[in-house]
């Protein structure tokens, strides 16, 4: 990776948002939250149901305003949605009234690129996500699977720096899932570029998270609990997740899900940044 | 729908047309009263295809070449025909801008709602203030302030067209899923751009019943605004046709009313369906 990199993509600095419930009580959902993303760095988010990752993530999206703190993306500090952080949501987002290539196309028609321009750009991603034989369909006529490949290969068109993926696959069926993190990664490690994106994923399944990740965050009760990196190369395959530094992740992980008695503590374990 | 299935329905419903049709011809065998000597109370087809459709021609005023009867002339089919669409142009083109002109103000003003807090402001109180006015109310007030002109009367249907366009809108903006809108601002979309692109087409699935529902309120209304003095129209013919009883006239004028209603319908529908391609056929129909 060259030197030339950002180590504060994305910061976030004592982050926190409070909900009040139907019955008047006040919940915090992100709790003094402070965080440093470099770069290129590949982040899995990772908590329980409820234990504020998807706010967290809707507040760096800018689609939700913190109660405390603040968020700084590439040096900017998050005040509303930007085309700089592309995001990916658990629930169908690609606008049913247009066509697969119009949906793809759609953030570069945002920033007004010239429309010869745009429909090859998104053409090559249609085709890279393997929809090309689909690109004149309405969505209605797509699976759940290819839904999320429009979505990815709109994201990704519309190069977007930082990327935010909350629980994208969380629908999907398991061959269905394992298909899509071969395509994000295909795309994320796209050649010729010399940094790839940033990107945090939200997710609740430990494997998904130890496929993907360059560093796992953990996230109990609206605070950061622990900080893990994922050292094992890519691509990683189900043996990768064999590997005694991998399996020793993955108990701390399941211990903080609630699944294991005790965390039994990883030698890799540590702040990746 | 198997096409067979669909032959059937489409034979049933011409039965029931016909019986209806039937039945009215019984009835003005049977019912023989007259609202003045020589006008019947229920008149049957073969008068109301014959004298009664000569008699439009008395509401011609001349062109064309086809004189008006009340300048002497004879009462002619060609006449009749004439009399009928000039009417039929005047009552469609009040309505066709009443639609437009309601649609439009009250499609603009329902997007203000959502807009911003800023447009929400001054547009909320004055319109939910005169949606409180029913639009019967609005007769009088109206027949002064524009008298006989046609703007008025555009006006009126607009008016009655566009408040049921504004609410319409409003709850349509209101259920667009929350999704679509955070996907288009995180793809980095202006205001303008969202609602054009997103907004619109989304509400357009709930608007469809609104246009519809608006459609059959702009017919009543352009009704009544004829019915205050108008000197051309459908409605014209009709309030001039009660003044001397002929029943037979106004009930031939409500059967063309019916007929251009169902189309206008039809015609929605059509380019409903064609608009919502990308929706899921429960939402087409």
């Amino acid at each position: 990776m060259p030197a030339a990199r950002n180590l504060r993509m994305i910061e976030l600095i004592h982050l926190g948002r409070a909900f009040t419930r139907g019955d008047g009580q006040s919940v915090q959902a992100v709790d003094d939250v402070s965080l440093i993303i470099p770069e290129g760095q590949f982040v899995c988010l990772i908590g329980a149901s409820g234990c504020g990752k998807s706010t967290l993530l809707q507040m760096i999206a800018g689609l939700l305003e913190p109660s405390a703190g603040s968020t700084v993306v590439a040096g900017e500090e998050v005040a509303g949605p930007g085309r700089e952080r592309g995001m990916i949501f658990q629930k169908d987002s690609v606008f049913p009234w247009m066509k697969v290539i119009d949906n793809v196309e759609y953030g570069l028609k945002c920033r007004n690129v010239p429309p010869q321009q745009r429909r090859e750009l998104a053409r090559a991603y249609v085709r890279r996500v393997g929809l090309a034989h689909v690109e004149n369909a309405w969505p209605r006529e797509l699976s759940g699977g290819m839904l999320k490949r429009v979505a990815i290969a709109a994201v990704f068109a519309n190069g977007s720096p930082v990327l935010l993926l909350d629980e994208p696959f969380a629908a999907l069926d398991y061959v269905t899932r394992h298909h899509l993190h071969d395509v994000l990664l295909d795309l994320w490690e796209e050649p010729g570029k010399t940094v790839p994106r940033t990107v945090l994923f939200v997710t609740h399944d430990v494997d998904e998270a130890l496929t993907l990740a360059d560093r796992i965050v953990v996230l109990h009760d609206g605070r950061v609990v622990d900080d893990l990196a994922v050292a094992a190369l890519r691509p990683r395959t189900t043996d990768s997740l064999l590997l005694p530094e991998m399996v020793a992740i993955k108990h701390t992980l399941l211990a903080h899900l609630g699944l294991e008695q005790a965390a039994k503590k990883p030698a890799a374990a540590g702040a990746a940044a | 729908m198997t096409a067979l299935q669909l032959r059937l329905d489409h034979l049933v419903s011409l039965l029931v047309f016909l019986a209806l049709a039937g039945v009215w011809q019984i009835l003005s065998v049977i019912y023989t009263a007259e609202a003045q000597p020589g006008e019947p109370m229920v008149a049957g087809w073969q008068v109301l295809f014959t004298k009664t459709f000569l008699s439009l021609a008395d509401y011609w005023q001349g062109g064309f070449g086809v004189p008006a009867v009340a300048e002497g002339a004879e009462r002619s089919y060609l006449a009749a025909l004439l009399s009928v669409l000039a009417h039929s142009i005047n009552t469609i083109g009040r309505l066709v801008l009443g639609l437009a002109l309601g649609g439009g103000v009250g499609l603009l003003l329902g997007l203000a709602m959502s807009w911003s807090p800023w447009s929400r402001r001054l547009v909320d109180l004055p319109i939910q203030f005169l949606r409180g006015l029913p639009l019967l109310a609005m007769v009088p007030l109206f027949q002064l302030w524009f008298g006989i002109r046609y703007t008025g009367e555009v006006l009126f249907v607009a008016y009655g067209i566009g408040v049921i366009f504004f609410a319409g809108t409003v709850n349509a903006v209101r259920n667009v899923p929350q999704i679509y809108i955070d996907n288009a601002r995180s793809f980095g979309a202006s205001r303008a751009m969202l609602y054009r692109t997103v907004i619109l087409p989304a509400i357009f699935p709930a608007m469809r019943s609104t246009i519809l529902l608006s459609l059959g309120a702009g017919w009543g209304a352009v009704l009544g605004a004829e019915y205050l003095g108008a000197q051309s129209g459908l409605g014209y013919v009709i309030v001039y046709a009660q003044e001397f009883a002929f029943l037979d006239r106004m009930f031939l004028i409500a059967l063309l009313f019916i007929f251009y209603t169902s189309v206008s319908y039809w015609a929605i529908s059509r380019l409903s369906v064609r608009l919502l391609a990308w929706a899921p056929p429960s939402q087409r129909q």
